[in-house]
């Protein structure tokens, strides 16, 4: 039966790492051992029924790669890991997904994108440009709502790597009101890039500016912004993860994960806690790496909006009381059911956005072995 | 080229009359409204966010806000009447004076942001604007300290206006466009109203706060900059 289920997502890999198939070796066996690791991972999830250890590991080998095939397309490309004004100026910043909130208001007031990429498919660092990317994150959001943080963002890996790290939390009383976080740094950021008219977030906070593309610093200020990019990124990504076992940067900081929380509502799939089921053991609470799950959440059977759909609580509840649900049906009818539907729609696009970054990341490596 | 300085000297321009003034500024004001209000937002929308919930309640904190930016809109274009700098303000002290006033702005934003945790904790049913003070009686709303240092600030409106005014050949007449400008852009604040409708539980407040904080510390990086603008940029 589990092969069966997995077929589908075979097939997919076939076709869609057949579309990437590179004339080098060490392309062609990445693009293989990635399609392979795809497949062999999803298989898993159906054979044990079980979601989040699977996901897990391949989010964290995207997290891995990502800088890795990132940083040397970057010094192939540029000579340097840190970006020039003149690049910028030129509008050939390559574009990620996280400046999208900031983008849309100056975009519908004045009609000009406060971002120095450019549009359309570009010359070399621009990459397919910031339609493409646009264009790519609202059809994949619109299915799996805050799911993207879960299975398509290729910076949550690093996190949830170091959160998996340690056995127990050695930080374990954290102030709930930092899961307002994310939503503070969203409004402030809007609000400053449409005063200045400026991309701030990337200029000044993005934790991930340290492992891809930091400010090349020719004064105090480009010195202050890397600065802050490091520690950021070793306290959000490296320390606190480790400390808490949750994802830090995810559930305190990321703007772009409280934006996606609004698409929650329009994703047909969520996870809810089946009342009748319940003990409560708050297993699910202690699980969850952002902290999506309250008491009184778990009463009311439901998880917070903040919910990644990872499926840690579900995995770990004994009652099997956390369910995967889709809108509109009951909460016990087919839960089996709606993580299939989920993991299909999910796992088809993490092959198609996620299976590439790995497979670079991974020829990369293999480079230096294979010629 | 003589000639047509000749020609231009010939030229008969309309006579400046309250009307016209009228007209143009408040034209400019509606015209430059969006700039106003997006070079504000950082400052209003989380500060309003932090006041208690209802129209009413917001609407004084708007009042309160707009007036003080007039009263500093004014009182910044008559000193700057006085200085004769209000056509050429010159890059050497317009930096200083807008580094003050972005580093007073993220002073009273820190400040307000903590005020509204304490008087959270006291008492969040009281239907109060926020005041910055030691005492509540001699406090001053903090929309209102906002306001004044907001209407310090030399956006590229102003200067438009600015320049506009001192083309006006008295201060009165000068004063006057400056009020009736500020009416156009003042139109534009009119939306933020609707945040008293959103509703304040801790969440708000709290998002607001937080977001007030960062705000407030890049309105104090920015004002540093401006200060020691050579060191920090190296030109």
């Amino acid at each position: 039966m589990s092969v069966l289920l997995t077929l589908p997502i075979a097939v997919w890999s076939f076709l869609m790492f057949a579309h990437f198939w590179e004339p080098n070796r060490a392309g062609q066996i990445a693009i293989v051992m990635t399609a392979v690791f795809m497949i062999a991972m999803f298989y898993m999830m159906m054979r044990t029924r079980t979601t989040y250890r699977w996901r897990r590991w391949f989010f964290v080998a995207m997290g891995l790669l990502f800088p890795v095939g990132f940083i040397h397309t970057v010094i192939a490309m540029r000579g340097t890991m840190g970006i020039p004004i003149e690049e910028m100026i030129a509008g050939r910043t390559p574009f990620c997904f996280l400046p999208i909130p900031l983008l849309i208001l100056p975009a519908a007031l004045t009609k000009t994108v406060v971002f120095p990429g450019s549009i359309l498919p570009g010359t070399g660092m621009a990459g397919a440009g910031m339609a493409a990317m646009a264009g790519m994150w609202l059809a994949m959001t619109i299915v799996v709502g805050k799911g993207w943080c879960s299975y398509l963002c290729f910076f949550g890996g690093i996190e949830e790597g170091m959160a998996s790290v340690a056995k127990r939390a050695k930080l374990k009383k954290i102030d709930t009101r930092w899961r307002y976080g994310p939503w503070a740094v969203l409004l402030a950021m809007v609000l400053l890039s449409l005063a200045l008219f400026d991309s701030v977030y990337c200029m000044w906070l993005c934790p991930f500016k340290a492992v891809s593309e930091y400010v090349a610093a020719r004064n105090t200020l480009g010195m202050v912004q890397n600065g802050i990019f490091i520690m950021l990124f070793a306290s959000l990504v490296i320390v606190l993860p480790f400390l808490t076992k949750k994802r830090t940067q995810c559930a305190f900081f990321c703007p772009f994960g409280a934006f996606q929380s609004i698409f929650n509502k329009t994703s047909v799939f969520d996870v809810k806690i089946d009342k009748t089921r319940c003990s409560p053991c708050v297993l699910c609470k202690t699980a969850c790496p952002t902290m999506s799950l309250t008491d009184e959440s778990i009463a009311q059977g439901e998880t917070l909006m903040s919910c990644m759909k990872c499926g840690a609580c579900v995995d770990v509840c004994p009652k099997d009381a956390a369910v995967w649900h889709i809108k509109g049906t009951d909460v016990a009818s087919n839960p089996e059911r709606a993580r299939l539907l989920l993991l299909y729609g999910a796992w088809g696009m993490a092959i198609m956005f996620g299976g590439t970054i790995i497979a670079g990341g991974l020829a990369t490596i293999l480079h230096v072995f294979i010629k | 080229m003589r000639h047509r300085q000749g020609e231009l000297k010939n030229v008969r321009l309309p006579p400046v009359t309250g009307y016209s003034i009228f007209g143009e500024a408040l034209a400019l004001g509606l015209a430059s409204g969006p700039a106003c209000m997006a070079s504000c937002g950082p400052v209003v929308v989380p500060s309003l966010l932090a006041e208690q919930e209802g129209m009413r309640l917001n609407t004084r904190y708007l009042s309160s806000f707009l007036g003080a930016r007039f009263v500093g809109y004014l009182l910044f274009a008559a000193v700057a009447w006085g200085l004769g700098a209000l056509v050429s303000f010159p890059p050497a002290l317009r930096l200083p004076v807008a580094g003050v006033v972005h580093l007073l702005l993220g002073c009273v934003l820190l400040w307000y942001a903590y005020t509204v945790g304490r008087a959270c904790a006291l008492s969040c049913a009281a239907p109060e604007l926020v005041t910055i003070g030691v005492a509540k009686k001699r406090g001053v709303p903090g929309a209102a300290v906002l306001g004044f240092l907001t209407g310090f600030s030399i956006c590229p409106p102003f200067v438009a206006a600015g320049l506009r005014a001192a083309q006006l050949g008295s201060i009165a007449a000068a004063l006057y466009f400056f009020a009736v400008f500020f009416v156009g852009t003042s139109v534009w604040f009119l939306p933020f109203l609707s945040l008293g409708c959103v509703r304040r539980n801790e969440g708000v407040t709290t998002v607001a706060r937080m977001a007030m904080v960062l705000i407030a510390v890049y309105y104090l990086y920015l004002g540093l900059a401006m200060l020691i603008g050579r060191k920090v940029y190296g030109y």
